[in-house]
C-alpha cells in the first residue's frame, strides 16, 4: 500500500516535471520567434529609407541636414547589420547595432516631427501618405521590440518562480535580458524647429 | 459539459412539465387517467431534436469560419491596391498591433455605410480570423484611438473569445429551438381565433424553453463580461496607451448621448462587437448584457470615472 502511494506521488512529480518543462520550451521558442520579428521589421525598415527619404527631399528641401543624417544612420545600421550576421556572438558588434538603430529611430522620429511642421502641406497627400509610412514603420519597430520584452518577462517570471525554479535549474535555463532604450544624451537631443 | 448536463435537465423538465399537462387533459376527466404509450421516450426524443439540431443549424452560420460570417454581414475586405487613406492606416494600425501582441494577422475589413463607432472579431483559427471595423469608426476615431479599439479586437481573436463566442451562440440558438416550438403550438388558431387544449402542450414546453434559453444567455453574458475587460486591458497593455482606447470609449458614450441611434445588428455576433448596441435597464438585462457598460470598462481603464469626449457626428 504504502509502495503504491509513493509510486504514485513520483509519478504525480515526473508528470509535473514534464509540464513545467514544455511550458519554459514554448515561452523560449515565443521568445526566438519574437526576436525574429524585430530583425524583419528592421529589415524592411532598411528597404524603406532610401524611398521615404526620396519623397521627403521634395516636399522638405530646407531639411537637408536631417534627411542626409537620416541616410547616414541607415547606411551605419546596415553596415553594422552585417558585421553582427557575420559573426552573432560578438558583444562589441551588438553593441554598435544597437546604437546604430537608436540613430536611424532617432533621425526618422525627427523627420516625423518636421513633416508636420508644414502647414501649407498638410493637406498634401503625398505627405499624408509620407507621414503616416514613417509613423508605421516606427511603430513596427517599437512594438516588436516591447512585444519580445513582454515574451521575456512572461519567459523570467515563469523561470524564477516556485516551483518551476527548480526544473529550470534542473535543465539549465537561463534568463532572457530585455532590450533596453540605446539613446544616450547627444542623441536625446530635442528637435527644433525653426518656424 | 456544463451544456451537457443542462440538456439533462431540460429534458427532465419538458417531461415533468408535460405529465402535469397531462393531468390537466381534458379528456382525462371523464375516462381513468392513462398515458399514451412511450410518453417520455417521445418527449426525450423531441427535445434531444430540437436542440441538437438547433445547435446544428446555428453552427452552420459559422461553419464557414470568420471572414465569410463578416462578408455575410455586408463587411468588405481592404484592396491590397489602391485602398484609401483611411483603410490603409486601418491595416497597417492592425499589422503594427499583431507585432505588439505576437499573433498572426487577421484579415482586415470595414463595414461600409454605417455610421456607428463600432467594431467586431470573429474566427476559428488564424487562416479565417477577421475583424471588422465600421465606417464610422474610421471616420470618428484618430490613429490612436484606432490602434486601441483594434488592439481590444485582436485581444478576442488571441484568447481563443471568438472561438467560445460563436459555440455557446450555437448551444443558445439550440435552446431557442424549443422555446420557438412551444410558442408555435401555443398560438392561437388561426382561423377560429380560439387556442385548442392543445396549447397546454405549447406552454409548458415554451416555459422550459424559456429557462433553457434564460440560462444559456445568462452563462453566455457572463463569459462574455469578463472577456471584456480582459480585451479592454489587452489593448492598453499592448499599445501601452490608455487614452487610445479610453478615449475611443469615451467618444461612444457622447456619441450615445446625442441619441444616435444604434444599428440594429444581427444577434449572432452581438456578443463579439466592440460595443453593445442593446441598450441594458434594470437588474436583469444588466445580468442578460453582454458588455459591461461604457462607463464602467472607462472606469476600470482609467482608475476613475472620466466624462465623454467630443466626437464630430457623423453625417
Amino acid at each position: 500500500m504504502a509502495a503504491w502511494i509513493a509510486g504514485l506521488i513520483v509519478l504525480a512529480v515526473i508528470i509535473w516535471a514534464i509540464v513545467a518543462y514544455n511550458r519554459l520550451i514554448a515561452f523560449r521558442n515565443s521568445i526566438s520567434n519574437a526576436h525574429g520579428q524585430i530583425d524583419v521589421q528592421l529589415r524592411r525598415r532598411y528597404d524603406l529609407v532610401p524611398n521615404l527619404v526620396e519623397v521627403a527631399r521634395k516636399y522638405m528641401q530646407h531639411e537637408r541636414e536631417t534627411l542626409q543624417a537620416v541616410t547616414l544612420a541607415r547606411a551605419r545600421a546596415v553596415s553594422a547589420s552585417d558585421a553582427l550576421r557575420a559573426k552573432p556572438s560578438s558583444a562589441p558588434a551588438a553593441a554598435a547595432l544597437a546604437d546604430a538603430e537608436g540613430a536611424l529611430s532617432l533621425g526618422l522620429g525627427r523627420l516625423l516631427v518636421l513633416s508636420e511642421a508644414y502647414p501649407e502641406l498638410k493637406a498634401n497627400e503625398s505627405l499624408r501618405d509620407l507621414r503616416e509610412e514613417l509613423t508605421s514603420t516606427e511603430n513596427r519597430v517599437a512594438f516588436t521590440r516591447q512585444a519580445y520584452n513582454d515574451e521575456v518577462l512572461a519567459f523570467n517570471n515563469a523561470l524564477q518562480s516556485f516551483p518551476d525554479l527548480m526544473v529550470a535549474k534542473v535543465f539549465g535555463f537561463e534568463a532572457a535580458g530585455v532590450l533596453r532604450s540605446t539613446d544616450n544624451a547627444q542623441q536625446r537631443e530635442t528637435v527644433r524647429i525653426a518656424l | 459539459m456544463a451544456f451537457a448536463g443542462f440538456v439533462v435537465l431540460l429534458i427532465l423538465a419538458v417531461n415533468a412539465a408535460l405529465f402535469l399537462a397531462m393531468l390537466a387533459w381534458p379528456l382525462n376527466w371523464w375516462g381513468g387517467f392513462t398515458l399514451p404509450r412511450s410518453f417520455f421516450e417521445t418527449n426525450t426524443f423531441v427535445v434531444l431534436l430540437f436542440v441538437l439540431g438547433g445547435w446544428w443549424l446555428e453552427s452552420g452560420q459559422f461553419a464557414q469560419g470568420g471572414l465569410a460570417l463578416a462578408q455575410r454581414l455586408g463587411a468588405q475586405r481592404i484592396p491590397e491596391e489602391g485602398a484609401d487613406f483611411a483603410q490603409q492606416q486601418l491595416r497597417n494600425i492592425a499589422l503594427e498591433q499583431t507585432l505588439a501582441a505576437n499573433m498572426p494577422m487577421p484579415t482586415v475589413l470595414v463595414l461600409p455605410r454605417v455610421q456607428e463607432v463600432n467594431a467586431f472579431a470573429a474566427g476559428w483559427r488564424p487562416a479565417d480570423w477577421a475583424i471588422v471595423v465600421t465606417d464610422g469608426a474610421l471616420q470618428a476615431l484618430s490613429r490612436d484611438e484606432l490602434e486601441g479599439l483594434v488592439a481590444h479586437e485582436l485581444s478576442h481573436l488571441r484568447e481563443g473569445d471568438t472561438l467560445l463566442n460563436m459555440r455557446l451562440a450555437g448551444m443558445v440558438g439550440g435552446l431557442d429551438m424549443l422555446y420557438n416550438f412551444g410558442r408555435s403550438i401555443a398560438q392561437p388558431d388561426l382561423d377560429s381565433r380560439e387556442r385548442g387544449p392543445w396549447a397546454l402542450f405549447g406552454f409548458a414546453i415554451m416555459a422550459c424553453g424559456w429557462v433553457g434559453h434564460l440560462c444559456g444567455q445568462l452563462l453566455k453574458s457572463a463569459v462574455s463580461r469578463e472577456r471584456e475587460y480582459l480585451a479592454d486591458a489587452r489593448a492598453v497593455q499592448w499599445t501601452r496607451n490608455k487614452e487610445g482606447l479610453g478615449r475611443t470609449l469615451r467618444k461612444v458614450l457622447y456619441l450615445q448621448r446625442q441619441d444616435l441611434r444604434a444599428m440594429p445588428t444581427h444577434s449572432c455576433v452581438q456578443h463579439m462587437l466592440l460595443i453593445d448596441t442593446q441598450e441594458a435597464h434594470g437588474r436583469l438585462s444588466d445580468w442578460l448584457a453582454s458588455h459591461p457598460t461604457l462607463d464602467q470598462r472607462i472606469e476600470r481603464i482609467y482608475g476613475e470615472p472620466m466624462d465623454e469626449v467630443y466626437a464630430q457626428t457623423p453625417r
